[in-house]
């Protein structure tokens, strides 16, 4: 292998570190696409949920939501199996919890979803929930 | 719900043992709001998470978990006052005859959850009768008990009981005619059509015992019974109208339905069966509707929604009595069917502006006797829909209270078996009533709140 082309893979390989450090330590910013994963979220989500500060529905309002810890809203009356998850709603959190059943991802939880198994929209979704702040 | 349009014809029998042939014009949906805002302050939802025309009474896949988890979902703040009202306007500009302008309804809903297990709707209206007289009467009610997050083996399981006061209008799917509010308007129709004469709609109690199980599959048992004339009268409804004694009477349904959250598709069967004494001291005829119903509705991502339904209601009648014509040697039929359908097809922009267009047929076995002037039951016709619903969504000014403005275009193809001289004049009459002259062209105004 040439000199100039090792350089140009090595250049290669620092820009799309770079790339992926920059996306891995935003918390915000994912893969999917937001405006899609709004339409997304209007089929899956916003019959229980409202993208409003302060308007719950049947669940809470998920205004917020990312970086917020689970069961944290005042005025909403969760389960107790929530009450008592002990975590943050990170990106990573929501793919876990969002890619199953909701009653395997936190049992005895009221929350009645069967999850979402399609990749790019459960990636949009979460990009979606990313901006609402 | 009734209209100054919702009456009998002209045609009318002397004779009780001929009721058959009683004809009545039909519900308007238009006017009908199953919207209620009660229940969008109990929950926190909008209107349009319920209805995908943000008023009614169409239901989304949402509204119809709602409904069959007894009204009683909450957002969990507190209790709310589980009643709203509706009024509504009418201007009504029939093919032939004076048009009106009406007040033509109040409603008052007692509608919500009482607890986790127990909730319901009721319905009274007060109704204009034309003449700027009021006439209040309990329409709707339904009321029930839900156990839910059950296990049965490994699957799923919800079990109620609602109690009702007419057969079909609890129905999950929301396609039967009770339900729907959007029977064919008949000259014999159905147990099941409530646009039939002397239904049972408004005029029985009954009971049933349903369970939904998976998610998916949807079976129902439950029997009814008359309410005494004299009750019937004190809920506002004329004596005229009774359905009769009811005995025997078994009402059931099953259905699949599947919500892809972007689609929703539904497949039932109903049945009602039960002897009958119409007159209520008059001899037993034995009665049966079987049907099915099969619904699509594609909702995306609610920007655009389309609803369709077809419902198919066969009924089988043995008469108490087989009457002689006015004619020597005319005896009527034993025995008799009728086949009442609805195809129904509503397309819902941004959850706000809409059109619904219904086909309605109403066919029965020929029997000159029952069925005055031409022995044919038959009726057909069609109903077009513009509405508007400006609020009751999310991003609305308000997402628990509704307007809705709407145009209806009522149509008749056939009336009596026939397009023309419906009624049957005399040649030379000049009282000749054509299909067409029953049309009507119907301007509603209503609010909800």
């Amino acid at each position: 292998m040439s000199q100039s082309v090792l350089g140009r893979l090595l250049r290669g390989s620092a820009v799309a570190g770079l790339l992926i450090g920059w996306m891995l330590a935003s918390p915000m910013v994912r893969a999917g696409d937001a405006s899609a994963g709004a339409d997304v979220f209007k089929s899956e989500c916003a019959e229980c949920h409202s993208p409003k500060q302060g308007k719950n529905k049947k669940g809470p309002s998920l205004f917020g939501i990312v970086g917020r810890p689970a069961g944290s809203i005042t005025d909403y009356n969760y389960s107790d199996a929530l009450k008592q998850a002990h975590w943050t709603w990170t990106t990573d959190k929501l793919h876990d919890y969002l890619s199953r059943p909701a009653k395997q991802a936190n049992p005895g939880t009221k929350m009645k979803y069967d999850g979402l198994d399609d990749a790019k929209q459960l990636e949009d979704l979460i990009t979606y929930l990313g901006t609402l702040h | 719900m009734q209209t100054s349009l919702h009456r009998r014809t002209p045609c009318r029998p002397r004779k009780l043992h001929l009721w058959y042939g009683l004809a009545a014009l039909p519900l308007f949906a238009a006017q009908t709001a199953h919207a209620v805002p009660a229940y969008a302050r109990q929950t926190g939802s909008a209107c349009a998470d319920c209805h995908a025309g943000s008023y009614g009474p169409a239901l989304t896949p949402y509204g119809m978990r709602f409904k069959m988890g007894g009204y009683t979902d909450t957002d969990g703040q507190g209790t709310k006052i589980p009643a709203a009202i509706q009024l509504n306007g009418t201007r009504t500009v029939p093919a032939k005859g004076q048009s009106s302008n009406l007040l033509s309804e109040a409603d008052i809903y007692l509608a919500g959850r009482v607890t986790d297990q127990v909730g319901g709707y009721v319905k009274v209206a007060i109704a204009n009768n034309g003449q700027n007289k009021f006439n209040t009467q309990l329409t709707d009610m339904d009321l029930r008990y839900v156990a839910k997050d059950l296990k049965l083996g490994n699957q799923q399981a919800l079990i109620g009981v609602s109690v009702n006061n007419n057969p079909g209008f609890d129905d999950p799917v929301d396609a039967l005619p009770a339900a729907a509010s959007n029977g064919p308007p008949t000259v014999s129709g159905t147990l099941l059509n409530p646009s039939s004469s002397n239904t049972l709609a408004h005029r029985v109690i009954g009971a049933s015992l349903y369970a939904l199980l998976d998610e998916n599959w949807y079976g129902e048992l439950g029997t009814y019974n008359s309410l005494p004339t004299s009750m019937q009268y004190n809920l506002g409804y004329s004596l005229s109208g009774d359905p009769g004694r009811l005995s025997d009477t078994v009402y059931a349904r099953f259905a699949y339905m599947r919500d892809f959250k972007h689609q929703f598709v539904s497949a039932g069967l109903v049945g009602l069966t039960t002897e009958r004494q119409l007159p209520r001291s008059g001899p037993s005829e034995h009665v049966t509707d079987v049907g099915y119903d099969v619904t699509y509705q594609y909702l995306g991502n609610r920007q655009n929604i389309i609803q369709f339904a077809y419902v198919n209601i066969m009924e089988r009648r043995r008469y108490a009595t087989t009457p002689f014509g006015s004619v020597p040697g005319l005896v009527a039929l034993p025995n008799g069917v009728v086949h009442d359908q609805t195809a129904t097809l509503t397309y819902t922009f941004k959850q706000s502006y809409g059109i619904t267009i219904s086909h309605m047929v109403s066919t029965g076995t020929h029997d000159i006797v029952r069925f005055v002037p031409y022995g044919e039951p038959d009726t057909s016709s069609n109903s077009f829909t513009v509405f508007w619903t400006p609020f009751g969504k999310d991003d609305s000014f308000t997402s628990i209270a509704n307007l809705k403005l709407a145009a209806e275009w009522f149509r008749f193809n056939k009336f009596n078996g026939s397009s023309d001289n419906v009624f049957g004049a005399p040649p030379g009459s000049p009282a000749v009533t054509n299909a067409k002259d029953l049309n009507a062209f119907l301007l509603f105004a209503s609010v909800a709140f």
